[in-house]
């Protein structure tokens, strides 16, 4: 249940009538309290108490199509079905992948990790040599660690996200600038 | 593999089919109007002019002002009006000119789809109502083949009317309406080919994009949509079905308004669609979330939740929808005659025969089987005839489909009842009609004080603006507070459960 | 638009949340510093930690192409009227909602606004730019002393100094354009006509590129120092043919730049000789918009982003209907008993009044961080009543029963505001504050108690 002004109004045309000085309503997102004053009138005190959600990085950047039922802000998408517009009304966003640079995406969707455990050193940093098979990064779902390799040979040109920030199965993760 | 769009009938064919067509007022609608906007249905059937009546005698609010807050909450999807062309709000036929008056005035409310429904399929009047919305300037107007089972509704015969409404330029689209649930896939497979055959030959007329050396007509095939109920669980396999034959958009329902009698839940359609390869270019998030608000809303409400039906062979051949059979069974029980509930069942049959097969779709169904529990109960068939019975056979719900058979038609027109509703004079025009009324009224109000009551009218207006908000989550509080000035005396409430915690207290003046 | 970004804080942020979630569409609300925990990101469906400014176009528009929006709604305030974020937006296939680029630069500065009005037909305030000193001077002569030192870059009430003599205009430039390079980035200047007793009046326009609508307008002139701390809808005592006039030419205005958003132009009102000047343009939604809601009915969060879709207006002028009367006060975290010293902190009690005609837009409640830095609002309550007196009485009990504690706020201030009679007499003008102000300062030594007491004694009240 979400509360608007309108919502309050209606409560109080009730409660106005009624012998009662005090409401106090609670729910996990939301506290209410409703108290009648010496002068007949009434004051309100909210307190909001849903936990904020990062937005995981969306599947979208680079022009990539969004991944079916991603539509869903927090946790991320469902598996892709081979190019398959799903039916979330287009790709928004659109900025191109670099020139020059090739992107190291999520494989699946999940918390992105820069270093193997905490406390330990990044995998890589901004201007890291990298091969194709160097680690660069974890992605972990469900409790479970996934690799992700660097997939071409060249230098770290930008890491995208931040450490433990969430991520859509395709996000990009960071540009590798391609040896020549 | 197809791309599918959606026809939401929740607001009107759900409502109607599981509430009563009184369950959802101008606050409930317009609570969920912006999001169901925003879903990427291709319309929503959203009303009729029995629905329009409801508005004002049950809920008291205007109908007009509810067409028009909806299409502004919900601009880009056009609003249905489902009709048949001959009445408007009471049961009695209205004369032409106020038909278009209703079709003009809807038409800038904020209609734009319009449907033609006439379940006997009198040709001539369907194209007379088509033209009538395409002059009063409905974008979109959908002919209905309103589908049955009977010797007379075969795939030729629906195919016939497929090819007159190929021809029509005033209908856009066909739908097949099947009310009582009753078209299997086996019969889908034959009947869809051969009505888009028909389709197919489709003329319309040059379009402004065409390219002129096409010459003065363009041919194209006039899409085709799907609107079955659910009512013996066919409809969700036939929607399939349907969409494998080219049939363009399915009719569907969300949440606790989809199921049972009314039509197959929205997300269990996409779901099945997608599973078999075919698109549908919904907002799935959306979707979720207008089903979950009128779940929630049926909770709050006491309103039943429409459930999957279970199949019932015998009901494709009585067709008697269970609300008239369970009346009907009651009637019986009243008078001790409980046991000749099945007689009455056969004599449903006969009489539907004799009566050039009506399609059991309201009023039919009561007509049919009132006058089939008279031909039990009396000495001879035909002893008893309802007004409404003498009416169907004078052709006041329009042209019986196939001939009423001579003698029962005898029987019934000759009695002295028949005389007088013969000579019942036709229906009063506009003008007639407005010098009735009180001067200077607008054309909406007028139209609803020349087919209602004025106390009914009266007390709409009197109620004020309708309510425009609605949260079902609250409703049991304010329910509750509502309930608790019958218990005085109470000194304080407390309510706990998980995730919700409700208290009430005297408090501290301050 | 599925998905849009907010890149705002604070009780706008939960105000365009509010209305998104009516209308189902998704809010990722870029968050810096602690704003990452305030009501505003519990709010919204995500979150996008942009690091430590709001005033990042580059950052905001990588948020948004991150987090998968499709639209970017600036606010007020911040980058709301940036040519460089709405052009940034477009060139990232990004929805801007607001105005054109083009738009945004015609009225956002100053200057090319003035010529704008002056085209489309609209008397300005007698003034110009400022070129050599020589020309100042002349200028100033001209249009008569006193004279205001405008930025060309600024707007909403900064970068203004009122210069009462010849002797003190050169100083008064030297510092302004300084002031104006520093502050907005364009030293560029102009003088106005110091107009003493004037009514500052604007008319909220809706436009859609095409077509142009006025959907009221309000009274803002219960300022300090040109900040608004009240304002009412409509604007109250001003003759049917004034109000006609002013309205027609905002209108024209906004037809003349085939305006597109929601916008607000502002006027300088001499009520008493029926006069009337084009002041600016404010091409945004403005903190002020729910008193033209209360009146209206309409939800002006929910036709900018019908705008924003492409849509025509889906109202016509006539179709807009104006009932009622409404106040709105910005209850800020300042004291007043100090200068109006801002007062960060943490809100420790956050108790609103409730009731027929209240409502309350804030972001607010019992622990909310007030960071410095930001701009000092900390609730707006806005009243609404079926005319003035019945507005007025309602405000005053409503605003008895604010009880926010934890950091000093305007609250008291607005209480003797209300209760002052020539405040309740209505059409008072841009010098009234000033003058209430020292009344009460003035009073308030005589009776032997200093302002600090005084407004403390006040916020404990209510």
């Amino acid at each position: 249940m979400d509360l608007t002004g309108d919502d309050v109004q209606d409560i109080l045309s009730l409660l106005d009538g009624l012998p009662f000085g005090e409401l106090h309503l609670q729910t996990a997102r939301f506290s209410l309290t409703l108290r009648r004053t010496a002068d007949g009138g009434w004051t309100q005190e909210t307190q909001i108490r849903s936990e904020p959600t990062i937005a995981p990085a969306a599947a979208t950047v680079a022009g990539e199509a969004t991944v079916p039922g991603g539509g869903a802000v927090p946790g991320g998408g469902g598996v892709p079905e081979g190019g398959a517009v799903p039916g979330g009304g287009g790709v928004p966003g659109g900025g191109a992948v670099p020139d020059g640079l090739r992107a190291v995406r999520a494989p699946l969707p999940g918390t992105f990790y820069r270093a193997p455990m905490p406390g330990a050193p990044p995998f890589v940093d901004t201007g890291s040599s990298v091969e194709p098979d160097t680690v660069v990064a974890i992605i972990e779902t469900m409790k479970l660690m996934n690799s992700v390799c660097a997939g071409v040979r060249g230098t770290v040109a930008e890491i995208l996200l931040a450490d433990a920030q969430p991520a859509e199965q395709g996000a990009a993760l960071m540009w590798i600038r391609e040896d020549p | 593999m197809a791309d599918i769009e959606l026809v939401d009938t929740s607001l009107r064919d759900g409502n109607q089919s599981l509430w009563g067509a009184t369950g959802l007022t101008t606050a409930h609608i317009l609570q969920i109007a912006p999001v169901m906007d925003r879903v990427g249905f291709r319309a929503l059937d959203f009303t009729s002019s029995t629905h329009m009546g409801i508005s004002v005698r049950t809920h008291k609010e205007d109908p007009w002002e509810l067409i028009r807050l909806t299409h502004a909450a919900a601009p880009h999807t056009p609003l249905q009006f489902i009709g048949s062309g001959l009445r408007f709000i009471s049961w009695e036929p209205v004369h032409p000119d106020l038909i278009r008056l209703a079709y003009d005035r809807l038409v800038v409310a904020g209609m734009s789809r319009f449907v033609v429904l006439d379940p006997m399929h009198d040709m001539e009047a369907v194209l007379r109502t088509a033209r009538m919305l395409r002059r009063a300037g409905a974008r979109e107007i959908i002919a209905a083949l309103t589908y049955t089972i009977s010797a007379v509704h075969t795939d030729d015969f629906y195919a016939g009317l497929a090819g007159q409404m190929a021809a029509c330029p005033d209908i856009d689209r066909v739908y097949v309406k099947d009310p009582a649930g009753l078209l299997t896939p086996e019969a889908a497979r034959t009947l869809i080919p051969a009505v888009r055959a028909r389709l197919g030959e489709a003329v319309l007329a040059l379009g402004d994009d065409d390219p002129p050396e096409s010459g003065s007509l363009r041919r194209n095939t006039k899409p085709l949509e799907l609107h079955s109920h659910c009512t013996i669980g066919l409809s969700p396999l036939t929607c399939l079905a349907a969409a494998d034959l080219g049939v363009a958009a399915l009719h569907t329902a969300c949440g606790s308004l989809a199921n049972g009698t009314s039509l197959p839940n929205a997300e269990r359609v996409v779901a099945n669609l997608r599973e078999l390869g075919h698109t549908v270019d919904i907002d799935d998030r959306l979707l979720a979330r207008v089903a979950g608000y009128f779940t929630d809303l049926a909770l709050a409400e006491s309103l039943p939740a429409g459930q999957p039906r279970e199949y019932d062979a015998s009901f494709l051949r009585h067709q008697v929808a269970g609300g008239v059979m369970t009346t009907t069974r009651r009637q019986l029980d009243e008078l001790g005659l409980g046991d000749r509930f099945g007689a009455v069942m056969d004599e449903v049959s006969r009489v539907r025969a004799e009566l050039g097969y009506p399609i059991m779709v309201t009023p039919f169904p009561q007509i049919v089987c009132g006058q089939a529990l008279y031909n039990v109960l009396g000495n001879e068939r035909y002893q008893h005839v309802s007004d409404q019975a003498i009416r169907y056979v004078l052709g006041r719900f329009g042209r019986p489909t196939a001939a009423v058979d001579p003698d029962v038609a005898d029987r019934i027109l000759s009695r002295p009842r028949a005389r007088e509703l013969t000579a019942e004079p036709p229906p009063a025009s506009p003008a007639e009609l407005r010098r009735r009324l009180p001067a200077r009224i607008s054309d909406e109000e007028f139209l609803l004080r020349a087919t209602m009551p004025a106390g009914e009218v009266d007390a709409m207006l009197a109620a004020g603006p309708a309510r425009r908000h609605y949260n079902p989550g609250l409703k049991p509080v304010l329910d509750l507070l509502a309930g608790l000035r019958e218990r005085p005396g109470m000194s304080g409430l407390v309510i706990d459960k998980p995730g919700f915690r409700l208290e009430l207290r005297e408090g501290t003046r301050q | 638009m599925r998905r849009v970004l907010i890149a705002n804080r604070g009780e706008i942020a939960v105000r365009v949340v509010r209305t998104c979630r009516a209308l189902g569409v998704e809010t990722v609300l870029t968050v810096a510093g602690a704003d990452r925990d305030a009501v505003p990101a519990r709010l919204a469906d995500a979150v996008a930690p942009i690091g430590a400014s709001y005033l990042d176009a580059d950052a905001v528009v990588r948020a948004a192409l991150t987090a998968g929006a499709d639209a970017v709604h600036p606010g007020y305030g911040f980058l709301a009227e940036s040519p460089r974020l709405a052009r940034a937006c477009d060139a990232a296939g990004l929805v801007f909602i607001g105005p054109t680029a083009e738009q945004l630069g015609a009225v956002g500065d100053k200057l090319a606004a003035r010529d704008h009005a002056t085209a489309a037909g609209l008397p300005v305030v007698p003034g110009g730019a400022v070129g050599s000193r020589a020309e100042a001077t002349r200028l100033a002569d001209q249009i008569g002393w006193p004279v205001l030192v405008k930025a060309a870059g600024g707007g909403g009430g900064r970068g203004l100094r009122a210069v009462a003599e010849p002797a003190q205009l050169d100083a008064a430039i030297e510092r302004a354009t300084a002031e104006a390079e520093a502050a907005f980035g364009d030293p560029r200047l102009y003088l106005e006509r110091l107009v003493t007793s004037g009514r500052h009046v604007e008319v909220q326009l809706l436009g859609d590129g095409e077509r142009v609508i006025c959907l009221g307008d309000r009274d803002c002139s219960v300022q300090r120092r040109y900040q608004k701390l009240l304002e009412e809808a409509p604007a109250p005592l001003l003759d049917d043919g004034l109000r006609s006039g002013i309205r027609r030419a905002a209108v024209a205005f906004g037809r003349h730049l085939g305006y597109r958003g929601l916008g607000t132009v502002e006027f300088l009102v001499d009520a008493r000789r029926g006069d009337f000047y084009f002041l600016e343009m404010n091409a945004r939604i403005q903190v002020e918009h729910p008193v033209t809601e209360a009146i209206s009915g309409l939800d002006l969060v929910a036709e900018q982003i019908a705008v924003a879709e492409g849509g025509p207006l889906r109202l016509a002028q006539d179709d807009v209907r104006l009932a009622g009367h409404a106040i709105e006060c910005r209850i800020n975290a300042e004291d007043p008993g100090q200068g109006f010293r801002p007062s960060p902190g943490t809100v420790t009690r956050a108790v609103f009044p409730a009731g027929p005609g209240i409502r309350v837009d804030t972001h607010v409640q019992a622990g909310s961080a007030v960071p410095p830095g930001y701009d000092s609002l900390l609730a707006k309550l806005i009243v609404t009543g079926r005319d003035r007196a019945q507005a007025l009485a309602r405000l005053r009990g409503a605003l008895a029963r604010c009880e926010i504690e934890g950091v000093a706020t305007t609250a008291a201030l607005h209480a003797a505001l209300a209760a002052d009679p020539e405040f309740g007499r209505g059409g008072a003008d841009t010098g009234y504050l000033a003058r209430f102000l020292a009344r009460r300062a003035g009073t308030a030594v005589r009776a032997g108690v200093t302002d600090k007491k005084a407004a403390a004694a006040g916020a404990r009240r209510g």
